[in-house]
């Protein structure tokens, strides 16, 4: 339960949830400014989930069983918060920051 | 029956929230700020600094205070310095009704700390579950408001079903309902499990109290007993009637810490002076989710070993991981803060619903707003920010009374509910809107004036910074806040200046 599994956990949360909002037609519209196909809608959608099971993975292997799972859960809320700030005040931050968070989560990994 | 079962889960939702909102708010508040308990209790005793806490030395020299002031006790407690409490705290018991006798010695000497008298973050954590009133009624009154929240919470998740599809959105640039909609939404659905988990635990943490006929009817009255079995606590050796002499505390201490590798954490004497005295050494949690001291009782007279609580069963360890959960002693600094963000939520959450209340139901232009509509308005801003303004008052006091002043602790208390009753009363006077600027405003000073009175009234310099500037952070988002609304507030009268017309209809919430 180091900061550095919690900062990795954030990161992978973070990106995964980012996805899952693009994934959304009314998100992907106000961030994007345009539409988007189903089947880029649905690879968001496949990449945001792989990424939380990510996160609960990494949370799991770094904090194990007991407490692996309250951190995965408290990381979700953290970045899911962030997400939603940043739709909400600045939507163009929301892409560079997701792409930004996968290799601060590899960056975590490999100290961790 | 003509009404939707979502109809009538969203009145469920709006009265079970309305009516517990306030308490609610408070305990979610008092109690996130409980996670910091340590760090307050620090803050609030500039005089003790942390030092090497040799756990057995200092038992003995609180066990040796204890015999000289408490001789006839029928109980003592020696709590072993902490990294967060740098003194030795004792308390003893004189009879099973009277409340527990205590004093606050000082590591080195024995003697009765110099520290400022102050409850410390403890004062938060009791107001937590009791209100600061009579225990049990405080308990009480806490509980059954909690077990309503949870019927709000879960009949909320039925109400507001759109959460999950509106699961990252927050729309600023609509009517202000749906702005406060979806704040109370998203604050909601982020920290949805934790709502759930804190609201629950809470309510079983004291469970026992809430319906305590399983224990007397398995029991037949013997409530210790379940305590045993449920390897909480050693069991209570009757007094033999008869003076007895004891070994030397140290040496059994130092066999005990032999035993297990946490730290002690509190010495207990049952009927010291008596032939059948008993010792018990309580030690630290073990790092778990689980909420359980390892402890070894010895014989007073003999030095020999009466027993050790047993490991957990798994309904004990199920009821002890729920404490857990709920205290947050595991976590780390990081993953407390995501604790701590959790409870703002919770706050928020709770924040928002009561603003919503009154938001759907503002009054169309012209009309004026009826007694219902003015009474939650007036509440809503007496404890939404009449709290924060109690709690920076508490802050302040603690720094600005006098430290010889007698009865100080309670004093302390006293400016914390005199600042809350006075912004409340402000509150109800005021035109609403002016009262959540001025207010909101006074919260803010009043928090950003706790680091400065700090550095002005002691001489730790920068050790208090991680609070320091907590206080400054909180200040300001409360100063935003209120200059938020004041904005909000100047375009609106503007805008009606401008264009005089019917105001738009509110959207209802069911169909939000």
């Amino acid at each position: 339960m180091t900061p550095l599994s919690i900062a990795l956990n954030l990161a992978l949360s973070f990106a995964g949830l980012a996805a899952l909002c693009l994934a959304m037609d009314r998100h992907h519209r106000a961030i994007a400014g345009r539409g988007q196909t189903r089947a880029r809608a649905r690879a968001l959608r496949l990449a945001g989930w792989a990424a939380l099971a990510a996160s609960f993975a990494a949370a799991v292997v770094t904090s194990d069983w007991n407490f692996g799972p309250v951190q995965w859960i408290g990381s979700l809320t953290g970045a899911a918060l962030l997400v939603v700030g940043l739709v909400s005040y600045r939507p163009a931050w929301i892409r560079p920051a997701a792409l930004l968070a996968l290799p601060l989560a590899l960056a975590a990994a490999l100290l961790a | 029956m003509r009404q939707g079962f979502r109809q009538s889960m969203a009145w469920l939702h709006t009265w079970a929230g309305l009516v517990t909102g306030w308490v609610m708010f408070a305990v979610f508040v008092t109690g996130t700020a409980t996670y910091y308990r340590a760090d307050l209790s620090l803050w609030m005793r500039p005089e003790l600094r942390a030092g090497p806490n040799d756990a057995i030395p200092a038992a003995e020299r609180g066990i040796a205070y204890l015999k000289a002031h408490a001789p006839k006790a029928m109980a003592w407690y020696v709590s072993a310095p902490q990294p967060d409490r740098p003194v030795i705290a004792v308390y003893w018991m004189d009879s099973l009704e009277a409340p527990l006798g205590q004093a606050m010695l000082d590591v080195e000497t024995g003697a009765p700390t110099k520290a400022r008298d102050t409850q410390g973050g403890d004062f938060f954590y009791r107001f937590h579950y009791e209100l600061q009133m009579m225990p049990a009624l405080g308990r009480w009154i806490v509980g059954a408001a909690a077990m309503i929240l949870l019927i709000a919470l879960i009949s909320g998740i039925v109400t507001h079903r759109r959460i999950f599809a509106d699961f990252f959105t927050f729309r600023r640039d609509r009517s202000a309902q749906r702005g406060w909609l979806d704040a109370h939404n998203v604050t909601g659905v982020l920290a949805l499990p934790f709502h759930l988990m804190i609201t629950y635990t809470g309510i079983v943490t004291l469970g026992v109290m809430y319906m305590p006929w399983g224990v007397t009817a398995a029991y037949k009255g013997d409530d210790l007993r379940f305590y045993v079995e449920a390897a909480q606590t050693t069991t209570w050796r009757p007094a033999a009637g008869r003076p007895g002499e004891a070994v030397p505390l140290a040496p059994l201490l130092a066999r005990a810490q032999g035993e297990i590798s946490e730290p002690l954490e509190m010495v207990i004497v049952n009927n010291p002076g008596d032939a059948n005295a008993t010792v018990v050494a309580v030690f630290e949690e073990p790092h778990g989710l689980a909420h359980q001291h390892p402890q070894i009782a010895f014989d007073a007279a003999s030095g020999s070993v009466v027993e050790r609580v047993e490991p957990l069963k798994p309904a004990a360890r199920v009821f002890t991981s729920f404490m857990g959960l709920h205290e947050a002693h595991f976590a780390s600094t990081a993953l407390r803060a995501l604790f701590f963000l959790c409870g703002l939520l919770g706050a928020a959450t709770i924040a928002t619903g009561l603003v919503l209340w009154t938001v759907a139901r503002a009054p169309k232009t012209g009309e004026a707003p009826g007694f219902g509509l003015r009474l939650v308005r007036g509440l809503n801003i007496g404890t939404i920010l009449g709290l924060p303004i109690g709690m920076a008052a508490f802050f302040l006091g603690n720094r600005l009374l006098p430290v010889d002043l007698a009865h100080r602790a309670t004093w302390e208390g006293g400016v914390f509910f005199g600042a809350w009753a006075l912004a409340a009363v402000v509150s109800l006077l005021r035109p609403h809107r002016r009262a959540w600027t001025e207010l909101g405003l006074a919260a803010g000073l009043l928090f950003g004036a706790v680091p400065v009175v700090g550095a002005l009234t002691t001489d730790r310099g920068l050790d208090f910074l991680a609070f320091d500037a907590a206080m400054l952070g909180l200040g300001l988002a409360l100063a935003l806040g209120a200059r938020k609304v004041s904005h909000y507030e100047a375009r609106r009268q503007a805008a009606k200046a401008a264009r005089p017309g019917p105001a738009r209809v509110p959207e209802g919430l069911v169909e939000a």
